[in-house]
């Protein structure tokens, strides 16, 4: 580690005016989309993507990080206010938030959000910054091999995590990395299902296809869902009174607060593996540590800090694969490596050999961003308890506008602006049949890194791919690739007997 | 509820479209240039993807055949009721298709009458059509907000977003 360099680079981000003003824009934007029940950060980011072009890498960075911390904690204020989770990153927080809120508690419980989310993401900054060098430095070893495997491992793991059905979700991923070899391949420059259109040379970008997956595809759900009348506007009359928690609810939460923090940032760190499943198993290890589980669920502090510290740790913790070896952890990071990647940058192992100081300054926005989460979310509080109440009839056809122009703005072709709506389609399908649209996004990033280093490891060998056997490393991320997805199986198995089992029951009662 | 209106059902339609769609891209790859020397053809990868595709899509079709054929559980997650997307009984998804259909106008438009005309058109119809009835609101909204992008990303981000009919108004803005 280079303290010098690390300082350095502290001081450059904590001192530059477009950074500084770029995250706060970030922060407000990612807490305005998360608060929106529906609105996730990874539309957030897609969203406001297409702002950050004109701007240097870091500022660019900053935004994007920005929304990510914003948005995480923008998720907790309609799940405290309105019993609906903005994000799956709060579903948790509504145990504890939501009996807050109808003991009269809904601005304790959204000052502690806050507080634990900043406490969780600097945590998670922090492991981030210590950690993630010595996984890059492990990684210098990786060969093609090892990088197909990563690639295979990543993939895995998303799948497994994605939705009721596994079968599902390894059609979606496959689905992705077929959607990945379109256009001309790396290798030879043969065109691969161009069908005679030039724009489809390059392939489809990821920025419209993103867009449109997320963006165009709840759109069309949510202008469905409102003529069905599935989708009901929500209102919250709360008062916000407190915006910090006072010392003696500090003293009472600062265990949770550590041990969500933690926690999070090491299941973020597992790629594929987001803030939806960290809050839960940091809430059953606090609940289960507590020498009062009983009181778990019925409106106390802890609940909220132990949930919300561990969805801001993701956001650390999801980073550490990104930049040491370039692989996303989660759907919001892959955004990210698709803006490193605009900008010119390939996160990975190499980048903390060539690109050291890009990489201290990434650590120093992640830092920013969550300071700017909290300063966002102390100045306007009371302002974003009204958002929940945002009338979506006027939300739905703004996103859709201002989607498709960020669609166009890449790279200034209508082609894109065709490609988004396309994506749109197939997402509002896809999510309509439960195929799960987060393996298509991973896909296209890991697809190209799969398809490179396979025909690179078995050039290398005179193509003989079975040589990969004997590399260790290789097979090990292979067998833990199979491991997990076979786990998977077996607990989605589970999970389904046991909602049956809860059905039933609630039947006969 | 019949069974074709199952989840399971639904599953089976899905995978016999899946099925169909790789039939197709396998053929499709069989026309990739070849290269004599290389280990590693332009087809193969996608053909890999494919092949992984077919099994996942095999196994989806197998386990929805037999749910539909020798019936299931009460509780089953796949016998409750399917998703539709027949605009002609939903009329939620009669509005999901037309917002498909004006998305599709407005790519084509896009060029011919601006960003700024296209969307403020697109959002006072999508708004009338999902029940919004305050007009000045809609309006101004339906206007403002594209204007407001327009000049961020032409003044701020430079940039250049067709104006179509309201070229004018870029001149304009570059004089001031």
């Amino acid at each position: 580690m280079n303290w010098g360099l690390l300082f350095e680079s502290y001081v450059n981000v904590f001192t530059s005016a477009q950074v500084i003003g770029m995250t706060l824009l970030g922060a407000l934007g990612g807490i305005l989309l998360g608060a929106v029940p529906g609105m996730t950060a990874t539309m957030g980011v897609a969203l406001l993507i297409p702002f950050s072009f004109g701007m240097d890498l870091i500022p660019s960075i900053g935004l994007l990080l920005g929304i990510y911390c914003g948005g995480m904690y923008g998720g907790s204020i309609s799940a405290i206010l309105i019993h609906a989770p903005g994000t799956p990153s709060a579903a948790a927080t509504l145990l504890d938030g939501y009996p807050m809120c109808q003991k009269g508690q809904a601005g304790k419980a959204l000052s502690i959000a806050m507080f634990s989310s900043f406490c969780g993401g600097v945590l998670g900054a922090l492991i981030m910054t210590f950690l993630s060098p010595l996984v890059a430095q492990m990684a210098m070893k990786f060969t093609s091999a090892e990088m197909l495997m990563l690639a295979f491992f990543g993939l895995s793991v998303i799948v497994s995590i994605s939705g009721k059905s596994i079968a599902k979700g390894l059609i979606s991923a496959f689905f992705g990395l077929l959607l990945a070899t379109v256009g001309q391949d790396p290798t030879y420059g043969a065109k691969r299902f161009v069908f005679g259109f030039r724009p489809l040379l390059s392939g489809f970008s990821f920025i419209p296809t993103l867009i449109g997956l997320f963006a165009i595809a709840e759109v069309i759900a949510g202008v469905e869902r409102i003529i069905s009348g599935e989708e009901k506007q929500q209102k919250s009359e709360e008062k916000i009174t407190n915006v910090l928690p006072d010392f003696k609810t500090i003293k009472q939460i600062w265990l949770n607060i550590i041990s969500g923090g933690i926690i999070g940032t090491f299941i973020g760190a597992i790629p594929g593996a987001g803030g939806d499943i960290a809050v839960f198993v940091s809430y059953g290890f606090n609940k289960s540590a507590s020498k009062h589980p009983e009181l778990w669920g019925t409106g106390i502090p802890n609940g909220v800090a132990a949930t919300e510290s561990a969805n801001n740790g993701c956001s650390g913790g999801a980073m550490i694969p990104l930049l040491s070896l370039g692989v996303p952890g989660d759907a919001v990071t892959a955004v990210l490596l698709g803006a490193f990647i605009m900008k010119g940058i390939q996160p990975g192992p190499m980048m903390y050999v060539n690109e050291l100081p890009t990489v201290y300054r990434v650590f120093a926005a992640l830092m920013l961003a969550n300071l700017a989460m909290l300063i966002v979310g102390c100045a306007g509080v009371r302002f974003f308890a009204k958002i929940v109440s945002v009338e979506k009839k006027m939300l739905y056809p703004i996103i859709l506008v201002v989607s498709l122009l960020g669609a166009f703005s890449i790279n200034k072709s209508i082609f894109d602006v065709g490609v988004c709506v396309l994506f749109g389609v197939i997402g509002y399908l896809m999510n309509k049949y439960e195929f799960p649209l987060s393996p298509i996004l991973l896909a296209l990033i890991l697809g190209p890194m799969c398809e490179q280093n396979f025909v690179r490891f078995v050039d290398v060998n005179n193509g003989n791919f079975w040589e990969i056997l004997n590399r260790p490393i290789a097979v090990g991320f292979f067998v833990v690739s199979v491991a997990t997805i076979l786990f998977s199986i077996y607990n989605q198995h589970k999970i389904n007997r046991r909602e049956a089992e809860n059905r039933k029951k609630a039947d006969n009662a | 509820m019949k069974k074709t209106q199952s989840k399971a059902f639904a599953n089976l339609i899905c995978s016999l479209f899946l099925l169909a769609f790789e039939v197709w891209t396998y053929i499709e790859t069989t026309g990739f240039r070849i290269h004599k020397r290389a280990h590693v053809q332009p087809a193969t990868f996608p053909q890999i993807m494919i092949t992984g595709m077919f099994i996942f899509t095999v196994i989806l079709f197998v386990q929805s055949l037999l749910k539909v054929t020798r019936g299931m559980n009460e509780f089953d997650p796949d016998n409750e009721m399917s998703a539709s997307i027949n605009p002609f009984t939903h009329k939620g998804v009669a509005a999901a298709f037309f917002v498909i259909i004006l998305c599709i106008l407005y790519t084509y438009l896009f060029d011919r009458l601006g960003y700024v005309l296209v969307s403020a058109c697109i959002s006072i119809i999508i708004m009338w059509l999902i029940g919004k009835r305050n007009f000045v609101m809609m309006i101004l909204v339906s206007f403002l907000v594209p204007l407001i992008m327009w000049f961020i990303f032409y003044k701020l981000l430079t940039v250049n977003i067709p104006m179509g009919m309201l070229q004018p108004l870029r001149d304009f803005v570059d004089k001031l």
